[in-house]
Parts: C-alpha cells; sequence; structure tokens
C-alpha cells in the first residue's frame, strides 16, 4: 500500500467540501479516470452531475443516457475525468444497446469504477457488479436512492456488504446531494491505492464451466502476464464474443 | 505476443465450449445470481415486505387501466399541447415586436448611416438577421414550453407506462414497444428521437422506430400548424368556436402521424424489413415527484441554447440563401421567380403550389423559417405589397394581414389542409438525416429514411387534391 | 388546362397497380425473373449431395429417378449433373443406387454444417420467423465459404445443435448424436423431453408450430392411438394427429431426472398467484434468452403479476422487486412453479 501522510483534517467532512471543485467539460491535463458505471435508471447521470456539475439529461425510464458523456472535477490537487455511462443490465450479452457501456469498462480502462447500485433493488443489481469486479480491481459502490430504500423499510448493512464484495461502499442520495463528499474522497482514496480492493469472484459457477475457464485462462495468463481480468476473458471466449476475439488479435489487452 | 498462439488460444476455446455444450450461458447466468442472493440475503434486511410499491401501485392500476389507460395518454397529450400553444402566444408576439420591429429598423438605420452598400445590407440584415430572428420569436417560446412540460412527465415515470400500454399496437405493427419512448422524444425534436432508439435492442426493430420517427411532429413544425390551422381552419367555424376547431386540427394532425407511423412501421415490416416480432421487456420504474423548479430552469436554459445555436448554424444560411435567388436575376426572372414558375403545376396536383413546394426546398436545413419563406416568396409572385421588398423575410403582425395575403397568393382551405399534411408528410430536416445516417451508418437506409414521408407527402397530398376537386 | 381530378386519379392507380403487379413480395414479375436467373450448376450438386446424405443417414437407398423426384430441379439437369459428380468422384453407381464417395460425404457434410449453423444463426440473432429459417437456410448454404463458415460458428459459441435440435456437424466433420423415438411411437406414460422437431415438410410444421409446441419440453405420453397422440406438458395437453406426432423426437428422461408435475407456463399466471421459476424454455433463444437470463429470470426466483396493460398484453411482472413487463409469447417460454395463493 501507498504511504501518504495525511493531514490531520483531510477526513473531516468540510475540508472535502473545499476540496472539491467541478470542472464542467475541461478534461485536459487529467490524473485519473472514473467510470459511472451500473443498471438502467439507478442515478448515474445524477451523480455525474452533482460531481461536474454539468447538466447530463436525467428522466425516470431506463435507457435515458444512450451515448457516453464526459465531465471533470478536481479534488485535493489532482484532477478526475468522469464518464457517464448507459445503463446496462449485464455485461455477458452482445446486445447492442449495451455496447457503449461494455467497451468502456473493458478498454478504456478507467482507474476506478464507480458502480451506482439502487439501494432497493440491490439482489438484481448485483448481477452487473459482481461481473464488473472479474474486470477491474478499482471499484467504488454507490449505494444510491437510499431515500428511497428507507422509505420501503429496506435496512442495509454497509460494512458487511463492503466486506463481501471486498470494495468501498458509499451510501448516497444523489438528487439530494446526500452521501456526495463521501463518495468523492472514496474515489480518490481508491485512485491513489489508499484503499486497496479485493473484490469478490464468482463463485457458484458449474464445475464443467470452471474447469474449462481455468484451463483457458492459465494459457491468457502466459500469452498476457500483466493482465488482471483473464477469468472474464476466458469467459467471453467462451461465449464466442467477437469484440473479445478481435482485441485479442490486435492486442488491445496488452 | 504471438499470432499463432493466439490462434491456438482461440481454438482452444472452441474446443473447450463444444465440449460444455448449450447451457454455457445459462449455468453462468443462474451462477452469477445465485453469488448475489447470498450476498444480499447477509446484508439487506427488510421490515415490512408488504408496504412497498402502495401508492404507486394505486396509480399504475389507472393509468394503465383498461377504461382509463388510453384517455388518460390522450388527454395528457391534449393538455401539453394546449398549454404549449395557448402559452406560446405572448412571449411570441412580444419577441416579434421587438426584434422585428423595434431592432430590425433600428439596424436597417444604422447601415445605412455608415453608408454600407445595397446588397450587403440587405443580405446580412433582411437574410441572415431577419432569419434569426424570426426563428427565434416563433421558435423559441413553444420549444421553451413544450420541453420543460415533457420533462416534467418523464421525471415522474409516466413514459414507460406509455411504452406498456401502446406495446401491443406495436406488437401489431411488428415493431418495439419502446418504439413508444422514441416516438414521443420526437415530438420534441426528431433527431433527439433518432439518437433515443439506442434502447430498442433489435437492429431490424430500431431500424423501423428509425425510418418512422419522422412521423412525430417536431417542435420545428408545431408553429406551423397552429398558424396555418388558425388562419384557415378557425376561420371556416363560427369564432367562439375558432380556437377549439383549430386547436383539434393541430392535434388530429398529430394523431394522423401516428397512424402513419403504425401504418409504416406495419408495411415495412412485411417487406423490406421482414421478421417475427422481437422481445420485449420493460422495466416499469417507480413514480418519483419531480422537482419542478429545478426541471424547469435547467430545459429553459437547454432549450435556448440548443435553438439559439440551430438558429444561427441553419437558418442564418438559409436567409441568405433566400435573399440571394429572389435577388440574382437571369434574364429578366429572379431565380426564385423561375423555380416557382417551374414548380407551380407539380404543386397544382398536389393542392398546393410553386412557392410552397420551392419554400420546403429551401427550408431542408430548418423546417422553421418555412412560413416565413412562404410569405416572403408568394409577395414576390403575386406583387402584392405587405411584405418589405424582394427577398425580405418577415411575418405579418397579425394572423388576418397573413391570411389575406395568403389568400391573395391564390391559396384556398384545401391548400391549407395540404400544406398541414406535408408539413407533416415530408423529408426530415437536415440535421435529422445525419442524425440518421451516423446512427445507422448506411447510406440505403439514410435515403429510405428521407424519400419515404416526402413520397407518402406526395401521395397523400395528391389523392386528397383530386378527392377533394370531385366534389 | 385540360386537367381532371378523375383522370388523374386514374393513371395514379394505373401505375400503383403495376408496380404492386411488379414488386409484390415473393411473385412479383420482378423478383420471379431474377430468380430464375439466379440457379445454377453448383446450387444443383449441393442439392444432390445433400439430398443423398439424408437418404444415407436414414438407412435407405436411392436411384436417379428418386432423386430427381425429390428435387426441384428438372431431370435433365439433373442427369447432366450426375454424370459430371461421377467423373469428379462425388458420388458412384451401385447398381441402380447413387451412393456417396468418401469425397462426397466430406462435401455433404459441410453444406449440412452452413445450413445448420445458418438456422442456429438466424434463430439466435435475427428477428425471422421460424417458417423462414429453412428457406433462407437452403439458400445459404451455397453461399458461405470455409472462412465464413467457421467464424460463424465460433460467433455462435460452437453449438452442438440446431433450433430444431438436429447436430450441427463440427469443422472436422465430427456429429453430436441424436438419441430418441419419435413420438407417435411412445407406449402411454412414458415420460421424456423433446429434442427434435422436423421443419419439413411444411405443412407438419405449420401445424407443430400452431400448438406452440417447444423443443426442450418435459412430456408424458397420455394417450396413444391410430386417431391421436395426447400428451402432457408444461402444464396442457397437447392434441396430435399420428403423423404430425411421428416429426417430434423425444428422448426418455434418464433415472435421476424426475418430469416435474406442477409445471407450467407463466403466461398462465392468474392475478393473485405466486410462482417460482423452474427456468426458461429452448425456445427462448439468442439475445432475448440473454436478456431474459439479465433481467433475473433465473431458476428460484419467485414472480408475481404486477400489473396487466389495457389490451391483457403486456403484462408486468414483479420479480426481484422490480416491476417488468413481458409480451405473452415470451412469458409462454418462461416455465414456472405454482406455489400458494398470495389472497389479495
Ligand atoms: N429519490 C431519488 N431519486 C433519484 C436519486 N438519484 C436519482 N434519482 C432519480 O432517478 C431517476 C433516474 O436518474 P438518472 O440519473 O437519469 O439515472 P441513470 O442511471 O443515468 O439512468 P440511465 O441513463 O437510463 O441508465 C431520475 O428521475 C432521478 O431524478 C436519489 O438519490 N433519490
Ligand atoms: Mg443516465
Amino acid at each position: 500500500m501507498e504511504n501518504k501522510v495525511n493531514s490531520a483534517c483531510e477526513t473531516c467532512p468540510q475540508f472535502n467540501a473545499k476540496g472539491l471543485k467541478k470542472l464542467g467539460v475541461h478534461t485536459d491535463n487529467i490524473d485519473y479516470v472514473v467510470a459511472l458505471a451500473g443498471n438502467p435508471n439507478t442515478g448515474k447521470s445524477t451523480v455525474f452531475n452533482a460531481l461536474t456539475g454539468l447538466r447530463q439529461h436525467t428522466g425516470n425510464w431506463p435507457g435515458k443516457t444512450v451515448v457516453r458523456a464526459e465531465g471533470a472535477f478536481e479534488y485535493n490537487d489532482s484532477k478526475f475525468k468522469l464518464v457517464d455511462l448507459p445503463g446496462t443490465y449485464s455485461l455477458l450479452s452482445t446486445s447492442q444497446d449495451e455496447e457503449v457501456a461494455r467497451d468502456f469498462i473493458l478498454f478504456g480502462k478507467p482507474n476506478v469504477t464507480v458502480i451506482v447500485v439502487d439501494a432497493s433493488r440491490l439482489e438484481r443489481n448485483l448481477n452487473l457488479v459482481l461481473q464488473i469486479l472479474e474486470i477491474t480491481d478499482k471499484a467504488v459502490l454507490c449505494l444510491n436512492l437510499m431515500d428511497e430504500a428507507k422509505r420501503n423499510n429496506i435496512k442495509i448493512d454497509e460494512r458487511t456488504l463492503s466486506r463481501d464484495l471486498g470494495i468501498p461502499v458509499v451510501p448516497t442520495s444523489a438528487r439530494f446531494n446526500e452521501g456526495i463528499p463521501d463518495l468523492i474522497q472514496t474515489i480518490s482514496e481508491v485512485a491513489s491505492g489508499k484503499i486497496i480492493c479485493k473484490p469478490h469472484r464468482i463463485k457458484n459457477v458449474p464445475k464443467k464451466i470452471e474447469d474449462a475457464v481455468e484451463k483457458l485462462s492459465t494459457e491468457i495468463k502466459k500469452q498476457f502476464p500483466t493482465i488482471p481480468n483473464s477469468r472474464w476473458i476466458a469467459f467471453r471466449l467462451l461465449e464466442g464474443d467477437n469484440r473479445i476475439i478481435k482485441a485479442l488479435k490486435t492486442g488491445e489487452f496488452a | 505476443m504471438n499470432k499463432d498462439e493466439i490462434e491456438n488460444l482461440i481454438t482452444l476455446s472452441s474446443d473447450l465450449r463444444w465440449k460444455i455444450g448449450d447451457d454455457f450461458h445459462d449455468s453462468l447466468a443462474e451462477g452469477i445470481y445465485a453469488d448475489a442472493s447470498e450476498i444480499s440475503n447477509a446484508s439487506v434486511s427488510k421490515d415490512n415486505e408488504k408496504k412497498k410499491f402502495r401508492l404507486d401501485a394505486k396509480i399504475d392500476r389507472i393509468v394503465t387501466s383498461k377504461t382509463w389507460g388510453f384517455p388518460i395518454m390522450f388527454l395528457v397529450l391534449a393538455l401539453i399541447l394546449w398549454i404549449t400553444i395557448i402559452g406560446a402566444n405572448y412571449p411570441s408576439a412580444m419577441l416579434a415586436d421587438v426584434l422585428l420591429d423595434i431592432v430590425h429598423p433600428f439596424l436597417k438605420g444604422l447601415a445605412a448611416g455608415i453608408g454600407m452598400p445595397w446588397w450587403l445590407d440587405g443580405f446580412l440584415i433582411d437574410g441572415v438577421y431577419l432569419a434569426v430572428a424570426w426563428v427565434i420569436a416563433v421558435m423559441l417560446p413553444p420549444m421553451a414550453i413544450f420541453f420543460p412540460l415533457f420533462t416534467l412527465l418523464e421525471d415522474f415515470g409516466y413514459l414507460p407506462r406509455v411504452a406498456f400500454n401502446m406495446d401491443y399496437l406495436f406488437k401489431k405493427s411488428g415493431a418495439h414497444g419502446k418504439q413508444a419512448l422514441t416516438m414521443s422524444m420526437g415530438f420534441g425534436c426528431n433527431a433527439a428521437g433518432v439518437v433515443a432508439t439506442r434502447i430498442i435492442d433489435s437492429p431490424r426493430e430500431r431500424l423501423i422506430a428509425i425510418i418512422t420517427n419522422n412521423f412525430s411532429l417536431c417542435n420545428g413544425r408545431w408553429p406551423t400548424q397552429i398558424l396555418i390551422a388558425t388562419i384557415f381552419i378557425g376561420a371556416v367555424v363560427p369564432s367562439s368556436l375558432s380556437t377549439v376547431a383549430s386547436m383539434s386540427a393541430v392535434i388530429g394532425i398529430a394523431i394522423l402521424g401516428i397512424f402513419f407511423m403504425f401504418l409504416t412501421s406495419w408495411a415495412l415490416t412485411k417487406t423490406v424489413l421482414k421478421g417475427e416480432v422481437s422481445t420485449f421487456n420493460l422495466e416499469l420504474p417507480p413514480y418519483r415527484p419531480p422537482r419542478v423548479l429545478k426541471t424547469i430552469y435547467t430545459s429553459l436554459i437547454d432549450r435556448t441554447l440548443i435553438v439559439l445555436w440551430r438558429a444561427i448554424v441553419f437558418a442564418a444560411p438559409a436567409g441568405a440563401v433566400i435573399w440571394l435567388i429572389s435577388n440574382i436575376y437571369i434574364g429578366n426572372e429572379s431565380i426564385a421567380a423561375w423555380t416557382i414558375d417551374s414548380l407551380d403545376s407539380f404543386g397544382f396536383l398536389l393542392g398546393l403550389n410553386g412557392v410552397i413546394l420551392l419554400a420546403y426546398i429551401v427550408a431542408i436545413p430548418a423546417n422553421e423559417i418555412v412560413i416565413p419563406t412562404i410569405l416572403m416568396l408568394t409577395v414576390l409572385v403575386t406583387g402584392v405589397t405587405g411584405g418589405e421588398g424582394a427577398g425580405v423575410m418577415f411575418e405579418l403582425d397579425s394572423v388576418n394581414a397573413t391570411g389575406d395575403l395568403l389568400r391573395s397568393g391564390g391559396w384556398t382551405l384545401l391548400t391549407a389542409v395540404n400544406l398541414m399534411l406535408f408539413s407533416l408528410l415530408h423529408n426530415p430536416c437536415s440535421t435529422t438525416i445525419y442524425t440518421i445516417y451516423k446512427e445507422t451508418n448506411s447510406l440505403k437506409w439514410t435515403t429510405v429514411a428521407t424519400l419515404l414521408p416526402v413520397i407518402m407527402g406526395f401521395v397523400v397530398t395528391f389523392l386528397v387534391a383530386q378527392i377533394w376537386r370531385l366534389f | 388546362m385540360n386537367y381532371n381530378p378523375t383522370y388523374a386519379l386514374l393513371i395514379f392507380f394505373g401505375l400503383v397497380l403495376i408496380s404492386y403487379l411488379l414488386f409484390r413480395p415473393k411473385s412479383g414479375w420482378f423478383w420471379v425473373i431474377k430468380n430464375n436467373l439466379k440457379s445454377n450448376e453448383k446450387i444443383v450438386i449441393e442439392d444432390v449431395l445433400k439430398q443423398l446424405y439424408h437418404t444415407e443417414n436414414a438407412g435407405k437407398d436411392m436411384n436417379l429417378h428418386q432423386l430427381s423426384n425429390s428435387l426441384k430441379f428438372d431431370e435433365r439437369t439433373i442427369v447432366d449433373v450426375i454424370k459430371k459428380m461421377t467423373i469428379i468422384e462425388l458420388l458412384t453407381f451401385d447398381g441402380e443406387n447413387l451412393k456417396l464417395t468418401d469425397s462426397g460425404r466430406d462435401y455433404a457434410l459441410r453444406i449440412v454444417r452452413v445450413h445448420r449453423l445458418w438456422e442456429k444463426y438466424l434463430a439466435e440473432k435475427t428477428g425471422f420467423d421460424k417458417m423462414e429459417w429453412h428457406d433462407r437456410a437452403e439458400d445459404m448454404e451455397h453461399k458461405l465459404s470455409h472462412e465464413e463458415t467457421d467464424l460463424l460458428a465460433t460467433h455462435l459459441g460452437n453449438p452442438q445443435y440446431d433450433p430444431h435440435g438436429d447436430p450441427i456437424p463440427t469443422k472436422l466433420g465430427k456429429v453430436a448424436d441424436l438419441e430418441g423415438e419419435f413420438l407417435s411411437s411412445l407406449k402411454v406414460g412414458s415420460v421424456g423431453r423433446i429434442v427434435h422437431i422436423e421443419d419439413e415438410p411444411d405443412v407438419i410444421y405449420k401445424q407443430i408450430l400452431a400448438e406452440k409446441i417447444h423443443i426442450g419440453s418435459q412430456i408424458r405420453v397420455i394417450e396413444n392411438n391410430k386417431e391421436r397422440v395426447v400428451f402432457y406438458a408444461e402444464g396442457q395437453e397437447f392434441v396430435l394427429a399420428p403423423i404430425v406426432a411421428a416429426n417430434i423426437t423425444i428422448t426418455l428422461l434418464e433415472k435421476e431426472e424426475s418430469l416435474e408435475e406442477n409445471m407450467a407456463r407463466l403466461s398462465s399466471l392468474k392475478d393473485n398467484e405466486e410462482a417460482s421459476i423452474i427456468g426458461i424454455s429452448k425456445e427462448s433463444r439468442g439475445d432475448s434468452r440473454r436478456r431474459l437470463l439479465d433481467l433475473g429470470f433465473v431458476r428460484g426466483a419467485k414472480i408475481s403479476i404486477d400489473l396487466e396493460s389495457p389490451f391483457g398484453n403486456p403484462i408486468a411482472y414483479l420479480i426481484k422487486g422490480t416491476s417488468i413487463a413481458l409480451r405473452h409469447d415470451q412469458a409462454s417460454k418462461i416455465l414456472i412453479k405454482k406455489g400458494i395463493e398470495n389472497g389479495k
């Protein structure tokens, strides 16, 4: 872990709020790239707007955002580029509408991936979270729509969740700007390496498949020793994903 | 890394996959959900299950019910249009006053003062400036009202319910239920509607949605519909009913557009875009109270910026072109007059006239400027004085005066009806065409999407004209 | 001006009629002429090979006469082509009967591979109607090159079976086996699973489709006699004529598998019932199947009806805390086990 000397007040909320500078569309001289991923209609664009001060369109229906949008913010002297992605239910399929998000998470090489989930529908959202965690080991779970979860009498034990997933969990209500300072702080700590994630890897895979994946991923590691997500690539190769095959051939993973 | 090794890798994966068999994907998806269940069970606790969704459920039962589902949809559409039409009147008149009656003469005076040559003055002030001013005065107010209203509806969560209600009709016409969403977006702007079709995951149905999006009357066309309906349709009924009559005519055209959208979707599925209706799945989100003020504020600002930008980029050059073709002479006729003459007999067959057809050609970049172009060209051919000279775009201040001018240009009720139809059924504006090309990446489909509506427009106006004249 | 609206209309309708005759789907003159220009020798050769391959696989013999009866080309063309094929050693004569040589068999296998892969492709990745798969694949099997075929196979994840349940030969000619008996020959009380539905002849295939019988369904035979075959599957009874039933292949269930007695289709769920999902029928394919899985329609998930649309189709189902609308035909491909009524 990186050893950084922290000033005492770096963790206090006032400092957090002041350390933030919304940069709007100015995305030059960037230190870190942060992707906003998640199921449709979980508030990704709302989080994006809260962080960058932009007015990316939001709307209460799945599929509002269809092209990726970029913005930036500065926090404690580091500049972050934030990329708002269209919502996806999964990274497993090859359907076209999910292409933008899939490609960016896989090939855009974000330094941190913020996964925005709907707190009242956690189980269904975890489907995507677990897939993303196969791909990257620098992620933050943004437990959004906490106000609605509260209204529906849903309680979430964030520490257990964070332990099980192996990544930091931040509850927010992006629409009311609640929890946003915390989110920024966590993003910057993951980006700088102050927080090290140990992401959960999918366990309930039938033996037949696990064996095949094991075999394939060993081969992949031989070819690309530095790759962090050989298991995911193995899954995709077994699926016959053309995009991945092409990426292997052109060496996009190297 | 080495090419052969990669090939080996791919071959290995093929072999392994063949051995695993066809249920690979299912097992994997189930495995992930099993993990998800375990994790969420460990950290989520719910107090009393049944309380959830209660108010939502009540609203949903009503807005999707057999009796109320469709009437409510219709009412919501009518209400939004009504507020837009009524509400846009005042700011429109005010902007017209300022931009056309005060600023324009002032600029003219200024130009004369610094001794600008007549052609430059005409080109810049009468051409470019007036086009931009007209678009701002006529287009901006309805847009600034329509969009916030629409966004409020969107934020509330009503749109997915519309798609849910209408899906059956889309299924019957071979299209995707989410086309209802992209169609709604098209009522604002077709280019936005075309981009929104990305939510449709089957390529065939997405193409249908793209091609038929133009049948949603966009914001650039509402003002034309409203103006013509007010002048001609409002005039045939007693004056107490004229607002209602003209508004019904406009809504009628919008609904006719929806009808043509279904018809074209159906025809496409039966011919060039054959295929079985694929799946439809739509998540119905919970209702969320919209944040009224914030929505109004942001969509106002957004709209203003976009409209201004469009006005400058598209309307300005168009205004310049209009001024040029009316002032460049070949022999003793201006280019405009010559073109109008040649288009006149074709226009007559369609129950329109050469002026209208030329106006639609000039207005390809921006539908917004159709009416001022028509007025200006009418002055040019009839020689009636009411405007400000050759190639000067203007709108007469009172609706009556506009009506008189058009009638003196040979307009009848038939011309008006057919203009409304043609404004619904003609090629998309250039922004939309470009967007279609970007989204489909195919010249062929862009051409189809561009020409199909014009051809339909020709056929429909032609038939209406002939049948009208028979009786 | 001598213009008359009636003439204008007449001319217009005349033009419409002519373009209809020229371009109407399928039998328009334009298409007819275009198709006639297309058939060539390669197609005839490949169709002969395929026909012989299927006959030999069924353990039957075929002579020249039978062959030309089973193909849509005229006899002269076929005789010419067969002469050529014996010269390039794709087939030989065994007395009256035609036999494939080894290289003929390889060639035939390749054609079959393309045909079945293309059907799989159409089923998985496009929205074409089932009735059209066969004809389109007949067309395509003459067009794809080796490389294209292999690419297609990889892209489809090297499937073992085509959407009708026929095995797809691999690149090296390996063919997975298809075991089973015809539905018409099963005893009353037999329990099994539909593994294959024959798509030829058209008339019978159409009947099977109209009954909405799905590949992969578990069945139990209730009645089997000369008049009719009755079986139970997915909470419904199906009645078929024996010749129709003969086009459906069943494998008997293995010991450890047992028939799910309460299995039903999601489309049969009532407003106040709750159920849990057993799985998705094989009939749901490609991206749409994947999407259903992504949306949480996986084994064990609890499901109930949330809303009905004004036309009664689609219906929104409550699953894993969210309301998701599906059309009937999709719902009929999701299998459930009904549980207790939740008494709203
Ligand atoms: N109550 C509440 N509503 C929220 C919150 N965050 C977002 N919303 C609302 O949820 C809806 C969806 O928000 P978006 O930001 O458009 O969601 P998205 O994830 O970008 O959606 P897609 O672009 O469709 O994937 C909007 O109506 C927001 O106003 C929150 O914390 N609380
Ligand atoms: Mg968004």
